[in-house]
Order: structure tokens, then C-alpha cells, then sequence
């Protein structure tokens, strides 16, 4: 029993950290409309700067906040330089662009940076945490932790007049423009927020499993869990978070043993493609209004 | 020269397609202006020449001038334009269908550039249209066609504009929304001095509420006038309103169904 909680309360854990991966990719598709295929090279990149600026000799909080800023830049040299062309373009060609960024930044940042493993120290320290008998990951915890924050806050930014904005530029982008919304600058600004998100998650990440390029591989649970909650939920992202993260523990702490192993991808894939044969927008996603 | 001056307007899609062929119009400060024409005429892209909202439809100007009171609008872009003053209510309607009307609203509000409080922006919305704010909470998208055109317009009238154009109000409603949409639109013109720029199909309860109509067809201006001038002329009668009475086909001779002003 003790054994299934282990593996509840750190699956839990880990899937507040998928969450906050995966954050980036709401946040985007809820205030542009369009998919993010390259949130795990972000999550990488952003490790990589992280882990940079702190061999530059910047303590680590500053080197995390300057990270932020250069992701937020980023993000609005992305809109700038590859997006603004795909206006009025079908979203297959915006969804195939953001995969070639994934697979450019791959190849790219590691190259840059060098591909063996960097550790990024956070200062946090690698005792576990012992709550009634129950081992939990520190790391994890506190990443966890983050992921409430950083999703709280996404939820609450959705609530102003700016996030409202942004919230109708994803509905229909002539039609902003039609009221006077730069659609440009919402597109930016949100590839800007999800670069800030995409610290959060390299940073924590880079921190339990160190920065090289199997930081991108976030992409994948990011994935289901975007699908499972919703795309253009951020509810969803902390529920389906949860679902992957748990799901993805327990199951494979048990079915590991009979099979040898790496079941954990498999679990994956199977929320993913359940997700879609049953509730294709997810547990929280919208529908598409029609009016008959 | 305020208001709104068109000359010889140009627009060719995908490069290739030639949609509207030299247009020219004027909308005065404080008229209420209507141009009219079937379906594919160039109204459609006509408005959006002038609110420029053609490039996701690859579409561009390639000639003419379009000026608003004293700036040339074609370097500027569709949110600059809104700045000046101009607002475009879309065709369908296109509201914002996964917020509530309240946040359509907020949407379209300009922040610190608008001279007035959003509340008093609102309120003023929710006077004009009641119903809007009976179904404030519920989702646009699930609002009535007649619902969220009154949106529509609404939502326009918060980026507090000195020119509205309407792309076809009337679409898909029932001819007593209608009345009452053109009515509430009469009367933002009448009392708020708003210059009014109507597109229209239904010719018949348009030229009762305009100044002016201007008729376009093939993507070229083919007759203009009072509206009172309009609605005696012979051909709009008999191509527009309908009002033809009772015609024997067989007796019309053949080039008597032809339009007078394109032969």
C-alpha cells in the first residue's frame, strides 16, 4: 500500500511538472490558435540559457529571471520572423513549421552549448522528503509546487482585459483585426509567455535529469496531456497533468516488473490515442460552436 | 474634405483576380451611405479595401487612393485604421464565439487609448441593445443570429468610431429584426453624428433608412444618387426592390431585361 502511494504521490508530482511543459502549449494555442510543436525544444533551449548564464557566473535566481526575459524575446522574434508570414495560411503549414523549429533547436542548441549532460543546481538539495512513511522527490515537489503557481496564474491572466484579448484573437483572428486588435502582437505576446513558461519547466526539469537534449522529449507527455485536458484548456492542462503524471507512475510501477520495463511510453500513448477515439477535445477543450 | 473618399480603387486577389475595378465613393461626415449590388459585385471587398482586412484573403490594392478625413489609409494597417476611427462589422457576424458578449466587449475595448470608460462604453451598448445584456453570461456563440449581429455592431461601437461599416446586417434575419437592427442603426446616425457605410442586398429596406446609395456591380460603381432618386428609378425598381408589379415575361421584349447602364 505504502508502495502505491509512492508511486501516487510522485506520479502526481511529475505530472504537475508535465503540466508545467505543457503550459506553454496552451497558453499559445488558447490566445493564437495555433498548435506549438516546438514547446519541447523551448523547455530545452530555455535549460540550456538557464545553464549558461549560470556558468557565466550569475547566481542562479538571476540567471533564471534574465533566461525569462531572452525566452520572452525570443518568442516575440518567433512571431516576428516565421509567423507573421503564416497569416491566412491553412494551420497544417503552421503546425509543420513549428515541428521543423522543434527539430532545428534540437540539433542546434546542443550543438551550440555541447550535447553531454550540464548539471543545473538549484539549490535544492536531493533528500527526499518523508511524509508518513511516504518518500517524495524533493525536486519534484517543489517543481510541483511551481506548476500550481505558474498554472494559477495563467488562469488569472485569462481573466483580464488583456487575456481577454488574447482569448479573442484565438477565436477569430479577422475578426480582431475588424476591432482593431493587433492579432501580430497577441500572437507575440503569447510565444513570448509560453517562452517564460518554458523556463519554469527546463529549469526544473534540467534540474532532476540535467540539460542536454532529452529535455525536447517533454514534448511528447506534453502532448498527452494537452490532449487528454483540452487544448485551449489550462484547467485541463493541470488535470490531465495530474491523469498523465499518476497514471504514468503507477502503471508502470507494477507492469515494469512483468515486461522488463519502459512501460511508461506506452501509457502515454495509449491516454493519447483513447483520448481521441473518445473525447476528441479533451476533458476540458471547447467545442467548436456551429449554430444550425 | 472629412469623411471617407475612395478613388478609383483597385483590388486583385491572388494576384490574379480582378474583384472590384476602380471604385470611387464618398461617405460625408454624418451620412448614412449605402452601397448595394448582388452577390460578388466587390461590395464585400470593398469594405475591406477600406478597412484593411485583405491581406488573410491574399488579397491587395493595386491602385487608387483611399483617404479618411485627412490620412491616406492604405499604409496602414487593419488596428491603425481602428485607431482613426473606422470600424468594420464583418459579414456573418463573427463574433467572438467562445466569450460571453460582456468579455466581446472588453475584447474590443482600446485600453488606454479610448477616451471614454469601458462601463460607460458598455452601458451604453446594453441601452441600444437590451437583449445583450439579458444573455450577458451566456457564450456568444450560442446567442441568436439577430443577438449577435446586435453584438456585432456592439462590439464595434466600443472602439468608439466616427465611421461604422456594415457588411450585410441583415444577413439571415428575420425581417422584423431587421427593422429593428436598421432603426437602432438610424438612430446611432441621427443622434451620435456616426457616418454610417451600409452594405446591403436588400435594396427595398435599405434606401428607407440611407442618405444616399451608391450601386455597384462587376466590381465597378454603376449608378449613384439620393436614395428618394434611387427608388424611383426604373431599373433599381425592377433589379433591386421587385416593385415592378406584375410583368408578363413573354410580352418583355428581350433587351428590355437587359440593364440600361451596362449596355
Amino acid at each position: 500500500m505504502a508502495y502505491f502511494i509512492e508511486l501516487l504521490v510522485n506520479g502526481a508530482l511529475v505530472g504537475l511538472m508535465y503540466a508545467l511543459a505543457a503550459l506553454g502549449f496552451v497558453l499559445i494555442y488558447k490566445s493564437a490558435g495555433v498548435p506549438n510543436l516546438a514547446q519541447g525544444a523551448l523547455v530545452m533551449m530555455a535549460a540550456y540559457l538557464v545553464w549558461y548564464l549560470g556558468s557565466l557566473g550569475l547566481p542562479i535566481w538571476i540567471a533564471i529571471a534574465v533566461g525569462a526575459a531572452l525566452m520572452f524575446g525570443f518568442g516575440l522574434l518567433v512571431e516576428r520572423l516565421l509567423l507573421r508570414r503564416m497569416v491566412g495560411q491553412p494551420v497544417i503549414m503552421v503546425v509543420m513549421l513549428t515541428l521543423g523549429m522543434e527539430i532545428l533547436l534540437r540539433g542546434l542548441i546542443p550543438g551550440v552549448f555541447g550535447a553531454a549532460p550540464k548539471p543545473l543546481d538549484l539549490g535544492i538539495g536531493l533528500a527526499p522528503v518523508i511524509v508518513a512513511d511516504v518518500f517524495m522527490n524533493r525536486a519534484y515537489l517543489i517543481g510541483g509546487l511551481v506548476a500550481v503557481l505558474l498554472i494559477a496564474a495563467s488562469m488569472l491572466f485569462f481573466r483580464t482585459r488583456l487575456g481577454t484579448k488574447l482569448r479573442a484573437v484565438s477565436d477569430d483572428h479577422v475578426a480582431s483585426w475588424a476591432v482593431g486588435l493587433s492579432v501580430e502582437r497577441a500572437i507575440g505576446l503569447s510565444w513570448g509567455i509560453a517562452g517564460i513558461a518554458a523556463v519554469g519547466a527546463g529549469v526544473l526539469w534540467g534540474s532532476v535529469q540535467g540539460v542536454d537534449w532529452t529535455l525536447s522529449t517533454l514534448l511528447f507527455p506534453a502532448i498527452a496531456v494537452v490532449i487528454l485536458g483540452g487544448v485551449d484548456s489550462i484547467k485541463g492542462v493541470l488535470v490531465g497533468g495530474l491523469a498523465v503524471g499518476i497514471l504514468g507512475s503507477v502503471i508502470p510501477g507494477y507492469l515494469d516488473a512483468m515486461v522488463g520495463g519502459s512501460t511508461r511510453d506506452v501509457v502515454t500513448s495509449v491516454i493519447i490515442l483513447l483520448t481521441i477515439l473518445v473525447r476528441p477535445h479533451g476533458i476540458f477543450g471547447r467545442e467548436d460552436i456551429e449554430r444550425i | 474634405m472629412t469623411g471617407l473618399a475612395l478613388s478609383n480603387v483597385e483590388v486583385v486577389y491572388d494576384k490574379v483576380f480582378l474583384a472590384i475595378k476602380g471604385v470611387s465613393l464618398e461617405v460625408g461626415e454624418g451620412e448614412m451611405v449605402a452601397l448595394l449590388g448582388s452577390n460578388g459585385a466587390g461590395k464585400s471587398t470593398t469594405l475591406k479595401a477600406i478597412s484593411g482586412l485583405l491581406g488573410p484573403e491574399r488579397g491587395e490594392i493595386t491602385r487608387g487612393e483611399i483617404r479618411f478625413g485627412d490620412t491616406d489609409l492604405r499604409p496602414l494597417g487593419a488596428p491603425a485604421r481602428v485607431d482613426r476611427g473606422l470600424v468594420h462589422v464583418l459579414e456573418g457576424r463573427r463574433v467572438f464565439g467562445h466569450l460571453t458578449p460582456d468579455e466581446n466587449l472588453v475584447a474590443a475595448y482600446r485600453g488606454g487609448k479610448a477616451e471614454r470608460s469601458f462601463e460607460e462604453l458598455r452601458d451604453e451598448v446594453y441601452r441600444y441593445f437590451p437583449r445583450l445584456k439579458e444573455r450577458a453570461r451566456s457564450k456568444a456563440g450560442y446567442l441568436s443570429g439577430g443577438e449577435q449581429q446586435m453584438l456585432a455592431i456592439g462590439r464595434a461601437l466600443v472602439t468608439e468610431p466616427k465611421l461604422i461599416m456594415l457588411d450585410e446586417p441583415s444577413l439571415g434575419l428575420a425581417p422584423v429584426l431587421v427593422a429593428e437592427i436598421f432603426a437602432i442603426i438610424r438612430e446611432i446616425n441621427q443622434k451620435h453624428g456616426l457616418t454610417v457605410l451600409l452594405v446591403e442586398q436588400n435594396a427595398a429596406a435599405t434606401l428607407e433608412i440611407v442618405n444616399r446609395a451608391y450601386l455597384i456591380e462587376n466590381g465597378q460603381i454603376v449608378m449613384s444618387g439620393e436614395a428618394e432618386t434611387l427608388k424611383r428609378n426604373p431599373d433599381v425598381q425592377e433589379f433591386y426592390l421587385g416593385s415592378g408589379g406584375k410583368v408578363d415575361y413573354h410580352a418583355i421584349k428581350h433587351y428590355r431585361r437587359r440593364k440600361r447602364w451596362l449596355a
